[in-house]
Parts: C-alpha cells; sequence; structure tokens
C-alpha cells in the first residue's frame, strides 16, 4: 500500500473504554427490565442418569415462584446444537452430565427462584458413566446417543507414512495427554428476556452470533424467526465458550412462558459446570525427519473427549487434523481422530479450535527431532516452514500469503533468541544460596491458524453503512464484542478509508433487530471478514454520493468521495458540495455483502480453509528444582496477522494470548471423577494472576499482507496463545532435559520428573536413530 | 427478617433494608443499582467484586451487608464523581488496560488501594497487589504498566493526585 496509513497499525484508544473504567457499560448480568422475573435453572448433580420423573409441586408453592417449566412446556423441539441439536433445552427423559438442565423456575426474587429450585423433585436412575473416550468407542460400550458415541471421525493420508519413516534417520514417538479447559470468561453466561416495542420475544444475553441464536431460540419455541429477535453485543468474555447457547431458550422459554420480563446469570459453578469447554485429548504422534532435517513423517492419531453433547466438537476434530503438521511441508501425512461422546461435561468452541492440541503434539515433535539431529530448533522449523504453493498436511495447495517462514526468521532476530546463552545464566534475581538450583530455559514454537469456518459452510458478512447529513457514519454489523477490540477496529477502518474522523464513527453490532448478519464471532475471522465488508459499502457509498451529485446538482457521472471538515463535503467529477445540501434530511445508506473466499478443493467437513494466520513464540522459563515451581519470565510473540488494525490491541490480544497459553500449560484442568466435575470454581481451577504471566511479554508484528484481506489484515486473536504452550513445554526441555508431555505441568509433575531422571530414575524416551 | 443497614456509599449517606445473609456485592449492585461492581465467582477468588470498605480492599462477595453497617463503602462509580475521570481510570484507557472490562472496576480498586498503601511501588509491589484479582482477556501487563504510570506521576506530584 503507496499511501501511509492515517488511522491503522496506531495507538488508537478503545471506543468502549471509558464507559468500561467509569463503570458504566451494562453487560448482560446488569441488565434489569422493569417488572423482570428471576430465573434458577434445575441442573443434574448425576453425570448420567435416567429421569424418572420431575415434581413440581413444592416448588410452585415457595412464595414469589411464578412458573416452574420441565421438559413437556418446551413449545417447539426440546434441543439445541450448532451443527446437530442433540442436546434437550430441559431434559425428559435422560441426562447426560452434571449440568444438564431439567427444568427452570421463575421468581418475583431471586432467592425465590434459587428456592423454587431446590425444592423441584427430580426423581433419577442414576447410570454408570461413560468416562474412557477410548473404551465409549468400543462397540460394547452403553451409548450414549443413537448414533452411537463416536460423534465425528476424519481420516487423511498423504503420501506413505511407512516409506516416509524409513527414510527418517530419526523417528520420534511420543504420546501427550491434555486437559479439559474452561474459558473462565470473567462474565458468567448472563441475559434478560422481554417482549420488545414490536412484540418480538427478545433476548438479550451474550452469544456469539445473534442470528444463530435466534434461529436456535425460533426452533426451540417453535416460533416463526421473525418473532424472535436476539442481541448480544457487549459481553464481559467469551472466546468461544459463548459460541453455543447458555442462558438464551431458556429466557426465551420463561418470557414466553409468563409474558414477564426475565434475568438469568449463572453462578461460576452452573457455569463451569454446564458451558463447552476444549476437547480433553489424547495425542499420539509418530514425526520421522532426514539427517539434514528434513521432515519426512508425520503420523498422528487423537481422540477427543467431546462430552455429553455434540456442538462444535465435530469442526474442531477437523481443525485438529488439517493441522496436523503445523506449518511445515512434509511428504508423507496419515492421520486419524475421533471425536467421542462421553459423561465428562461438554466440550466446543474455544480460541485455538482443535489448532491448540495439535500444535502441542507436533511443535514438541519439532523439538525432540531437532535435538535428536542437534539442529537449532528455529533453523529445523524454518527449513521445513510452508511457502505458498507448497502442499499442505493434508494435501492440497497453500494459495494465500503464508508467513510461517517469515515469522520464524523474526523470531531469531529478536532479542529473547539471539541472547538466549545469556539468558540461560541470567540468574541475577535469584537469592545466591538458590542458584544452584534454579535452572533456567527458552523453547520455541511456530503455529498456523485457519481463519474464518473453511470450506462447504456459509461464512458471509453482511453490513449496513449510513452516513448522516453532519458527516456522522454508522455502521451496522451483527458481530459481538468480547473485549476483543472489533468494534473499535471496525471505526478505525472507516475512518482510514472515509475522511471520518473516529468520534464520528458509531458501531451499532450484536443485535438482529438492528443490524443484518455479519456471520459468528468466532474463527479470527470478524476483523477480516467485517473490514472488506465494509470497504466494498465505503465503495458503495461513493458511487451513490455520486449518483445523487449528479442527479441533484448536475455532476457529471463518477463516485464523490467524502471530505472531513467542520462543515464535511463531497468531492466528485463536478467539484465540491456541502454534504448536508446533498443529502438534505435523509441519511444515505448502503449496504454489502462479503463472501469469504474459500479453498479451490473441498476434503469434506469444511476443511480446508484458504487463509491462515501465522505466529512463532518463543518462551524463557525458570523452575526452581527443590520446590518444582515454573515460573515464565518472559514471552516473545512474532505474529503474522498481516496488517495490523490497532497496536494496543494487536498487543493486547497477544498479552492476553500469553496469560491463557501459560494457563493451558501450567495451571489449568477442568477434573472429573467417574464423571463428577472436581473443579467448579476458581479455587479449584486455579487461574494465572499477575504474579504469572511475565511483564516481559514482547510482541512483535510481522506483516505478511494478506492480497485479500482489508489493508492486508488477518486476525490473530488465536495464533496469539496456540504456539504459547508448546514453546513452554519446550523452554521446559531445555532447562531440565525432560520432556513433559502431560498438561497442565505443575510443580509436583516437575519434582516426580527430576526424581525419574535423578540416577536409579526412568526417564523413557522412544527416539530412535539410525545407525545407533 | 430484613434489617435495616446504614451505608455512606461513594460519599453519600444511604439506607436499605437487607436480608441477614444479603451480601454487600448484592445490595451494592441490586439495591443500590451500582452495576459497576461485578460478581465473577462469588468466593472471593476473583476479586471482580473489590470495593473498599472504610479504606480497606474487600472482596463484596465476602462482606455481609450487615457487617457493613455504619462503614464507608467506596465503588468504581464514586472514582468518577461528576465524569471526570480519575488518573488511575485515565491511565487504564491510555495504556489500553481494558479489554472486555469486566475485572475493570475491581482491578481499579485493587490498584486503588495499593497505591493508598505504597507511594512508590516496586514493578513486584504492583503485581503483587493486583493478585487477587483475575483478569482473563490482558495477560495484566498493560494493567501494571497503567498502575506504574499512575504511580510515577503521583510520585512526581508529592503523592497528589
Ligand atoms: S465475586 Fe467476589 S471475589 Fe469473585
Ligand atoms: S479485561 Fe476481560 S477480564 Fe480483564
Amino acid at each position: 500500500m503507496a499511501r501511509a496509513l492515517k488511522v491503522l497499525g496506531k495507538r488508537t484508544r478503545r471506543l468502549d473504554a471509558e464507559a468500561k473504567v467509569t463503570g458504566a457499560l451494562v453487560y448482560p448480568s446488569d441488565k434489569a427490565p422493569d417488572d423482570m422475573l428471576w430465573l434458577a435453572v434445575v441442573r443434574s448433580p448425576h453425570p448420567h442418569a435416567r429421569v424418572l420423573g420431575v415434581d413440581c409441586a413444592a416448588a410452585e408453592a415457595v412464595p414469589g415462584v411464578v412458573r416452574v417449566a420441565t421438559a413437556r412446556d418446551v413449545p417447539g423441539e426440546n434441543a439445541f446444537g450448532i451443527a446437530i441439536q442433540d442436546q434437550p433445552v430441559l431434559c425428559g427423559e435422560r441426562v447426560r452430565y452434571q449440568g444438564d438442565a431439567v427444568a427452570v423456575v421463575a421468581a418475583e426474587s431471586l432467592r425465590a427462584a434459587r428456592a423454587g429450585a431446590a425444592a423441584v423433585r427430580v426423581d433419577y436412575e442414576p447410570l454408570e458413566p461413560v468416562v474412557e473416550p477410548e473404551a465409549a468407542m468400543r462397540p460394547d460400550s452403553p451409548a450414549l446417543h443413537p448414533g452411537g458415541n463416536i460423534l465425528h471421525q476424519g481420516h487423511f493420508t498423504k503420501g506413505d507414512v511407512a516409506e516416509g519413516f524409513r527414510q527418517s534417520h530419526v523417528v520420534v514417538e511420543r504420546e501427550y495427554d491434555l486437559p479439559m479447559m474452561e474459558h473462565a470468561y470473567l462474565e458468567t453466561e448472563a441475559g434478560v428476556s422481554f417482549y420488545d416495542e414490536l412484540g418480538r420475544l427478545t433476548v438479550d444475553s451474550c452469544g456469539q452470533y445473534v442470528y444463530r441464536d435466534q434461529t436456535q431460540i425460533a426452533r426451540a419455541l417453535g416460533l416463526p424467526l421473525e418473532r424472535v429477535r436476539a442481541i448480544g453485543a457487549h459481553v464481559g468474555g467469551a472466546f468461544g465458550g459463548k459460541d453455543e447457547i447458555t442462558v438464551q431458550i431458556h429466557l426465551a422459554l420463561m418470557t414466553h412462558l409468563t409474558g414477564r420480563p426475565c434475568k438469568l446469570v449463572l453462578t461460576r459453578e452452573e457455569s463451569i459446570l454446564f458451558s463447552t469447554k476444549r476437547h480433553a485429548t489424547r495425542v499420539r504422534y509418530k514425526t520421522g525427519c532426514s539427517r539434514d532435517g528434513r521432515l519426512l513423517a508425520v503420523e498422528a492419531r487423537f481422540v477427543a473427549d467431546t462430552g455429553a453433547y455434540a456442538s462444535l466438537g465435530g469442526p474442531v476434530l477437523n481443525l485438529m487434523l488439517e493441522h496436523v503438521a503445523g506449518p511445515y511441508r512434509v511428504p508423507h501425512v496419515k492421520v486419524d481422530g475421533f471425536a467421542v461422546y462421553t459423561n465428562n461435561g461438554f466440550a466446543g468452541a474455544f480460541r485455538g479450535f482443535g489448532c491448540t492440541q495439535a500444535c502441542v503434539g507436533i511443535e514438541s515433535q519439532m523439538d525432540l527431532m531437532a535435538r535428536a539431529i542437534r539442529m537449532d530448533p528455529l533453523a529445523f522449523r524454518l527449513k521445513n516452514a510452508l511457502q505458498t504453493g507448497d502442499r499442505a498436511a493434508l494435501d492440497y495447495e497453500m494459495k494465500t500469503a503464508v508467513g510461517a517462514a517469515a515469522t520464524i526468521r523474526s523470531a531469531q532476530k529478536g532479542k529473547l533468541w539471539r541472547g538466549r546463552a545469556a539468558w540461560r545464566k541470567d540468574l541475577r534475581k535469584v537469592p545466591a544460596a538458590l542458584r544452584p538450583h534454579v535452572k533456567r530455559g527458552l523453547g520455541v514454537a511456530s503455529q498456523m491458524q485457519g481463519m474464518g469456518l473453511g470450506i462447504g459452510l456459509p461464512d458471509y458478512c453482511e453490513v449496513a453503512l449510513e452516513l448522516g447529513p453532519a458527516g456522522d457514519c454508522t455502521l451496522r454489523a451483527s458481530t459481538s464484542e468480547f473485549g476483543q477490540g472489533a468494534y473499535t477496529a471496525y471505526a478505525a477502518m472507516l475512518a482510514e478509508r472515509l475522511d471520518v474522523p473516529m468520534e464520528r464513527v458509531r458501531i451499532v453490532g450484536g443485535d438482529t433487530g438492528l443490524a443484518p448478519d455479519s456471520g459468528t464471532t468466532t474463527a479470527s475471522r470478524t476483523t477480516y471478514a467485517v473490514g472488506n465488508a465494509l470497504l466494498m459499502a465505503c465503495e458503495r457509498l461513493e458511487a451513490e454520493l455520486g449518483r445523487l451529485a449528479a442527479e441533484r446538482l448536475g455532476w457529471p457521472a463518477g463516485p464523490a468521495r467524502l471530505r472531513a471538515g467542520r462543515e464535511p463535503r463531497v468531492q466528485g467529477a463536478g467539484g465540491q458540495a456541502a454534504l448536508a445540501g446533498l443529502l438534505g434530511q435523509t441519511p444515505l445508506e448502503v449496504r454489502a455483502t462479503y463472501h469469504i473466499p474459500v479453498a479451490e478443493v473441498e476434503l469434506g467437513d469444511g476443511l480446508p480453509h484458504l487463509l491462515y494466520s501465522y505466529g512463532t513464540h518463543v518462551a524463557g522459563v525458570e523452575v526452581d528444582t527443590l520446590t518444582g515451581e515454573i515460573t515464565v519470565q518472559a514471552v516473545e510473540a512474532h505474529l503474522d496477522g498481516g496488517q495490523v488494525i490497532l497496536r494496543t490491541g494487536f498487543e493486547g490480544q497477544s498479552e492476553g494470548g500469553v496469560a491463557q497459553g501459560i494457563g493451558y500449560a501450567l495451571f489449568e484442568a477442568v477434573e472429573f471423577e467417574r464423571g463428577r466435575c472436581l473443579t467448579t470454581n476458581f479455587n479449584t481451577y486455579v487461574l494465572p494472576t499477575s504474579l504469572d504471566v511475565p511483564t516481559a511479554i514482547r510482541t512483535v508484528p510481522v506483516v505478511v499482507r494478506e492480497p485479500t484481506g482489508p489493508w492486508g489484515a488477518k486476525g490473530i486473536s488465536e495464533t496469539c496463545m496456540v504456539g504459547v504452550t508448546p514453546a513452554i513445554l519446550n523452554a521446559l526441555e531445555d532447562a531440565l532435559g525432560v520432556r513433559f508431555t502431560r498438561l497442565p505441568v505443575r510443580a509436583e509433575a516437575v519434582l516426580r520428573a527430576l526424581a525419574e531422571q535423578a540416577p536409579g530414575g526412568r526417564a523413557g524416551a522412544r527416539t530412535r536413530r539410525k545407525g545407533s | 427478617m430484613a434489617v435495616s443497614v446504614n451505608l455512606k456509599l461513594n460519599g453519600a449517606a444511604c439506607r436499605f433494608e437487607v436480608e441477614p445473609d444479603e451480601r454487600l456485592v448484592e445490595t451494592v449492585r441490586e439495591k443500590a443499582g451500582l452495576t459497576g461492581t461485578k460478581l465473577g465467582c462469588g468466593v472471593g477468588e476473583c476479586g471482580a467484586c473489590s470495593v473498599l470498605l472504610d479504606g480497606k480492599l474487600v472482596c463484596a462477595c465476602l462482606v455481609l451487608a450487615a457487617q457493613a453497617d455504619g462503614c464507608e463503602v467506596f465503588t468504581v462509580e464514586g472514582l468518577a464523581p461528576g465524569g471526570r475521570l480519575s488518573d488511575l481510570q485515565r491511565a487504564f484507557v491510555e495504556e489500553g488496560a481494558v479489554q472486555c472490562g469486566y475485572c475493570t472496576p475491581g482491578m481499579l480498586m485493587a490498584a486503588e488501594a495499593l497505591l493508598r498503601r505504597h507511594k512508590r511501588p516496586t514493578g513486584e509491589q504492583i503485581r503483587q497487589g493486583l493478585a487477587g484479582n483475575l483478569c482473563r482477556c490482558t495477560g495484566y501487563t498493560k494493567i501494571v504498566a497503567a498502575v506504574r504510570k499512575v504511580a510515577k506521576r503521583r510520585a512526581a506530584r508529592g503523592g497528589r493526585r
């Protein structure tokens, strides 16, 4: 782009920051329509049980209780789910996980609603829970759904892995055990419902895609779409965890049954029990490379525990398969994957969306191989980095800008990696007496992440742009704002494209009643998709201004551009004119729909993607070998998001991604015992605090422009997290000589591993080297 | 049986009828309508409900409203009386310390408390002072930077805002 950018890439302030620091911003959990009822949900205490009966009489007698609803009261289809509708809105026959909803109580106060919920008598016949995915796949396992326990499986081969391993100088085999992870957005699932001024049943809540929420609500209530309105604009965090239906249908149902506004806010315990999670996954990898560091074969098997219902388990598994070999060129691939139903909670979308699990596997393998052939880990990665025109792991051509090599080179040039020898030895901050017991290490990981929904699923984005006579712009786009800064990014892009100051731009989002369908707020897609759609809209706007000028002012045909200023003007083939004079009282509105381009080949089930973003992380850890305590001291993130839209937002996403990657590596696991969740609040599900995340996080934008992106931009909201975890695992091996394959790596695991490593301990590596 | 509780809420004398087991966070959010104070966990682990109670940082989800009787309660809404942002709030905006913003009110209260405790806090003291407040979005980096900035500014002005 020859012209210098005025707005993009700068340290722009967020549009919503002021409302957030004053406490003025109203979140779903803060809304309180007049005359509302509070809801409380009765949830199954059992991971698996038959429901023999539900008795609401006692609950209905609780003072303040207005209505109790059970499965019988669901007027439409008693089922929801983004991909497959296999989860009951209210369970009438069987519950499949702790948290499954059985009844909803509406009452005049929260206390009354909770008392009512406690008084609902459900007669359960507990059933043996299905908790081991491998066992659940066998034909003799009790089936949780009519089609059996395998929700989805995928198998791909390219070349001949046996041949690849024969040619390899080094073959490494490992199994990785990855836990279920909770999104832990600070605002739990919440919302309100009411009839709006047009009589539409309206749910104002926390979803990631209001148009899909509208569909799911309408289906469950048996209402035509236009009788339902879904809103979800400003939300306290999501990370994929609010993509599935959470509170929406229960809210709609109770307003439908009572005619009154309702409010539902999940407790943290409910939220953790009930909501989707990152799939716990058992990952087996066997990889081989040549003596000079060419990656020759990747064989992998993923078994992902999808829990009780489908949600997005199928697509998540698909992304594991697609990203099996990371951002690397490899001639021989074989990959098998299974997403399996169990009674262990419920899994779905989470930042990284399957790439996370594959990345831990392949990036650990890359390090093990580099070590075995004594090659520098970044040099090894660079040597194998995918380029445009290469064939990807699943054997399709990489068509778009590939930033893998650029991010690896950027990491090589980064301070942390260049200074690695000194960094490892730098124990100045450690008390002298402890120094002999403290070890430091550095690790790297590289990643690619499919952007958008892939092929086969409709992936469009419609926006509406309105220009008022005073020169103010309103962009209406139905995506949501969970904190990622999307609305500010839209305003910045508009300000860049049109001559409009950011303060004059208003974003109306997350409302099927006010904004056209801009698609889902997931898959790192919104900046890219909305950006492209708004560029199309701007072009239309200029054409339309030109048409009006021709019609009203007699200008020669041709587009007219907006010119900012106290009295905004338009400029075109006929010179300049005042905007207000041209438009009169009527604002000008245009609409545009962008379709995210997709790959030419179709491998089925949404695979593959056409567009990817890339990143390479370098992490430095310090381990106290006496206590086993690990601290991440420094992280450098080299992220290819194409053109940076908001510099501060870009860094902020990256820093938050680092914290989540640290959490996945070292802290977090939703734990179950025979299907019962043991970690239902933040006292047992431990998140990284300000003491666990390094202040030294450096984010380096690596700008590989995506030709189809707005100004060359693509999304980074997932890439910024995914590589962090394996970079930490690789740093741990660098520090301790121990390969951790089970997450999270807590102090006990470190001490155990060090004891095993000691003379006489057993250290089990399976690295085969030819001729040794 | 409801009991009467008198609070000085952001400087204004208020009286509330509360349940004996009602937590302060409920009174502040539901009865006073000050929803800037958030509820993130209800068990004292996340700090989203942080307020200053007689100048001391507390989790309003762990304090009974009745216990606060006669006390001064200071919430995020009290930081910007009349709509003028405090130096801390401004720094949060400038540094990009806010993403989803759900942790922000609690963070601001924790930051305010730590800056009252330490006039010239070290980086470590800032991180310690914020360690009771979870943030899932920012990785804390820019929050720490914002607090550091205010500490410097206040120190330069001899402790005044
Ligand atoms: S809500 Fe009080 S500490 Fe989390
Ligand atoms: S900004 Fe979202 S939790 Fe802190």
